[in-house]
């Protein structure tokens, strides 16, 4: 019955050569986000930064970080973890390993088109989908050749039985390319009319959220708590309960921030309504995933702040999105603060855990430098929490001072102006750290490995079962 | 193991086998009561808790969505029943209106018309007199001589402003109201209002016709 | 899960069920016609001029949104009526004639849904010229949008006319490029001029509300 067994097989070599590919570009992706993103901040307080090109202004900077983080960084990171996740816990090989490949290298392709474009004007001015409309069939197709190799992995899977991971990478996979179409007919294609844009555009900027990013970040942490902890999840029994709250519920989400606009009341109010009700998601996953909590390593540190970060900005939400709260924090930056809570703090430090976790799996080497961890771990926790204080103090200071007539707008500029600088400073602290990621990663490629892989790791054992 | 320190941190070790996950969580995904029966304290919980959050969800929608209405975009009001939500017009302010885009050109805009050729308005007995004859004067028009203020107008051309035939203004019920309202209150004159009632009865009553003549309209009382 | 079949099903019918939301919406607002006013005897909205059109495509392009809202609260829900960015709430039909209706999502600059109509203090095309050239305080200067040109002879019509440190060297004019000047035309054109029944606020006490005023 007890049994060990190894931890790398034949089946992580296998994968070793898409996986990497879409975790390398992911980074590159990484670092050009963090220089334009720590671009668009300098321009917030310093607005006569780089003002005298057209390329470059305010709103091309915003259009393109976004695109960059998101369709860059959290895309390719997101599918090579998911992919990781499903093959391990499948049991066979990667199928299709090839199409990945060809995949990763048209999404890309398609993203660098993307911000080419975007600078040259073609940004379609909605937010999380920024990418001119010529290159969005271009990353569907990307997707579904990338996507073809985890539903092969779910469908071939040896135990019939699947485990939470699996469902949530399943769902990302199909949840995703369902919405980008549908959005892309209803918004380009055959676009529907006035203010309807901003419905569909707020549904599918939740969607990619709720159904796409979550979802890939939350199979990441449900894989690698356990595995690293030894122990069953707590509240496991609920944990498909928690899915379907988030796979159902997220979605109506999308009026999130339509409050007050020209929209009928319904849609916010179901919306608001909506962010309430996945407080159950959350209240799960924090009962399932705290035992990251307290543990050491980077790998941990990463999924516990993640964790943190995702669960009690889920929360704030739910809190923020209510009218009288609202009225305050709306059109602030304080829902940039949001934003990069739930993408950077919660997604991206979920992806950075597992990172640090899948990555030796896959090449069969340790990390090259631990300095470079340790650095990157402080570096990007400290950064996160001065990101999302500085800029969530701006914005409520910003959202006080728009409720009084009296106070004009250079005057908020100045009453903001410090905390935009304490959020540039953010934004390098957090540079830094992902530079030496990438440092980490690239040497780590480039290592030869000292031991064989079945010995770098000790093997496991069963897990241990809570009473 | 969980980690401790004389881990190498370039590599964090997996403590349990991913088969063993699979089928201890696949057991644990099945677990109802403990092994005594009861029902743990934890479902139970968050049991009520979910149902808590869709009662609140349920009470905020049914105050704060507007009957799911395209028309409520104001999450504090309700649907009227059936019609629009439209805010009383005040006559007054409507019938200024209408009086600058319409009469003006003729009756001038102190009312006192052009000595001969338009009537006045101000303090005239037509407009403060008879409601039922200043109803039907711009329900139908006025054709041919008439005597306002003692001064002959031979040959007065009053259009025709009602919803009848041969209108070139078609205006509702409501607007005559309001105009002859306004005119009656304006310029000295201290008349009361006219109904849009009584405007839609007089229009049921005659129909369409051609324009009045003075003295078919002396006739009415 | 178990069956494979039904938890891919379970996924495409919560999609779907979402997707119900936005049909709804569509279903309400995306037949909106123009309403027709008796007194004024035409439809509102207007449609824009085509050149206010081609300068929303350079609004939209330039990314102003990500600065600029164009939708204003109802009374009572923040200070937009106080700050005068207009008098009544946003509704769906002011935008049913905009191709790219640029909603926004932050207001590190004002709101510009009227900014063509208000009183006493909106800006006219020479404010916004200079206004562009030059930025002012958080806005930052879109010196892009225009052209040096060498005066011979007369000084071009359309020339901005600065002054002090901002003015051209002499002989020189800076004269606004097209897409300087449709962008003008664009925001001189924002301006929701009529009350819809939809848009007239709730409280029914307050019972002069005009039927639309310019």
């Amino acid at each position: 019955m007890s049994h060990d067994t190894q931890e790398v097989s034949a089946n992580d070599a296998h994968a070793r050569g898409p996986l990497l590919l879409l975790l390398g570009s992911g980074l590159v992706w990484l670092v050009l986000s963090g220089v334009l993103a720590l671009i668009a901040s300098v321009q917030l307080h310093t607005p006569t930064f780089l003002a005298s090109c057209a390329w470059f202004t305010y709103g091309h900077m915003q259009a393109l970080q976004e695109t960059a983080f998101v369709y860059g960084w959290l895309a390719n990171a997101g599918l090579a973890l998911g992919l990781w996740v499903l093959t391990r816990l499948g049991g066979e090989a990667l199928r299709a390993g090839n199409w990945v490949t060809v995949g990763a290298l048209f999404w890309n392709l398609g993203v660098t088109i993307a911000l080419v474009g975007i600078v040259a004007g073609d940004a379609t001015g909605h937010s999380l989908l920024q990418l001119p409309r010529y290159v969005q069939p271009l990353l569907l197709i990307a997707y579904g050749a990338i996507a073809v190799a985890g539903v092969l992995a779910w469908s071939g899977r040896r135990n019939e039985t699947s485990y939470a991971s699996q469902w949530y990478v399943f769902a990302a996979l199909f949840l995703f390319p369902w919405l980008f179409s549908v959005a892309q007919v209803t918004l380009f294609v055959l676009p529907m009319r006035g203010v309807m844009q901003a419905v569909i555009a707020g549904w599918f900027a939740q969607g990619v959220f709720t159904l796409w990013l979550a979802p890939l970040a939350l199979a990441a942490a449900y894989y690698v708590v356990p595995k690293v902890t030894g122990r069953v999840l707590p509240a496991y029994q609920f944990a498909s309960l928690a899915f379907w709250v988030l796979i159902v519920v997220g979605a109506w989400t999308g009026g999130r921030h339509l409050i007050g606009g020209p929209v009928p009341a319904w849609i916010s109010s179901l919306a608001i309504v909506a962010c309430s009700l996945l407080v159950f998601h959350y209240l799960v996953v924090w009962l399932n995933l705290k035992g990251a909590l307290g543990q050491g390593g980077a790998v941990m540190k990463f999924t516990s702040f993640g964790l943190l970060a995702y669960v009690i900005g889920g929360c704030a939400d739910a809190f923020t999105s209510i009218r009288s709260f609202a009225v305050i924090t709306q059109f602030t930056y304080f829902t940039q603060a949001q934003q990069q809570l739930a993408l950077y703090g919660g997604v991206s430090m979920l992806f950075f855990g597992a990172l640090y976790f899948a990555v030796p799996r896959l090449t069969g080497k340790t990390w090259a430098s631990a300095a470079l961890i340790g650095g990157h771990t402080t570096t990007a926790i400290l950064g996160v929490l001065l990101l999302v204080i500085s800029l969530g103090v701006a914005g409520w200071t910003q959202g006080q001072a728009l409720l009084k007539p009296a106070v004009t707008f250079p005057e908020i500029a100045a009453a903001t102006r410090p905390w935009l600088l304490l959020a540039t400073a953010a934004y390098a602290v957090l540079l830094v750290g992902n530079l030496m990621l990438v440092v980490n990663f690239l040497q780590t490629l480039a290592a030869k490995p000292t031991v064989p892989a079945a010995t770098l790791f000790q093997a496991t054992s069963d897990i241990k079962e809570t009473a | 193991m969980s980690t401790s320190s004389n881990q190498d941190p370039r590599l964090t070790q997996s403590a349990a086998s991913d088969t063993s996950l699979l089928a201890a969580h696949e057991k644990a995904a099945g677990k109802q009561a403990d092994e005594k029966g009861n029902y743990k304290l934890l479902p139970l919980a968050l049991l009520f808790g979910f149902s808590g959050l869709i009662f609140w969800a349920g009470t905020y929608l049914n105050r704060f969505s507007g009957q799911f209405s395209g028309k409520i975009f104001d999450e504090n009001s309700v649907p009227s029943t059936g019609a629009e939500v439209v805010a009383k017009i005040d006559p007054i302010v409507l019938g200024k209106k209408q009086y600058a885009a319409a009469c003006i050109a003729c009756h001038q805009a102190d009312g006192k018309g052009l000595t001969g050729v338009n009537p006045p308005l101000a303090g005239s007995e037509w407009v403060n007199g008879s409601e039922e004859r200043l109803v039907r004067i711009v329900l139908h028009g006025l054709k041919g001589p008439v005597k306002v203020l003692g001064v002959e107008y031979s040959a007065a051309a009053m259009p025709v402003f009602g919803k009848v035939a041969g209108s070139g203004y078609n205006w509702s019920d409501e607007k005559i109201a309001a105009v002859l309202t306004y005119i009656r209150q304006e310029w000295g004159n201290k008349s009361g209002p006219i109904s849009t009632e009584l405007v839609s009865a007089v229009r049921t009553k005659e129909g369409d016709r051609k324009e009045w003549s003075a003295e078919e309209l002396l006739k009415i009382q | 899960m178990k069956n494979g079949t039904l938890f891919f099903l379970g996924l495409f019918a919560s999609l779907t069920v979402s997707f119900a939301v936005v049909l709804l919406a569509n279903h309400q607002l995306g037949a909106l016609t123009p309403y027709f006013d008796d007194g004024e005897g035409k439809a509102f909205p207007d449609r824009m001029p085509g050149v206010a059109a081609r300068g929303q495509l350079v609004y939209r392009d330039l990314g102003c949104a990500s600065c600029h809202t164009q939708q204003v609260r109802r009374p009572g829900f923040g200070a937009d009526q106080t700050r005068g960015w207009g008098e009544r709430q946003s509704v769906a039909r002011d935008y049913i004639f905009q191709p790219f209706p640029q909603l926004g999502a932050m207001r590190i600059g004002p709101d510009l849904t009227n900014s063509a109509g208000r009183k006493p203090s909106a800006l006219d095309a020479e404010d916004l010229m200079n206004l562009l050239y030059a930025g002012q305080g958080a806005m930052p200067a879109h010196a892009f949008l225009f052209n040096q040109v060498k005066v011979t002879g007369e000084v071009p019509a359309k020339a901005l006319k600065l002054t002090g440190s901002a003015a051209p060297a002499a002989g020189y004019a800076i004269v606004p490029s097209e897409q300087a000047q449709t962008l003008v035309a664009y925001l001189l054109n924002l301006n929701t001029v009529y009350d819809y029944p939809e848009s007239r606020p709730v409280v029914q006490a307050a019972a002069q509300a005009e039927g639309a005023h310019k």
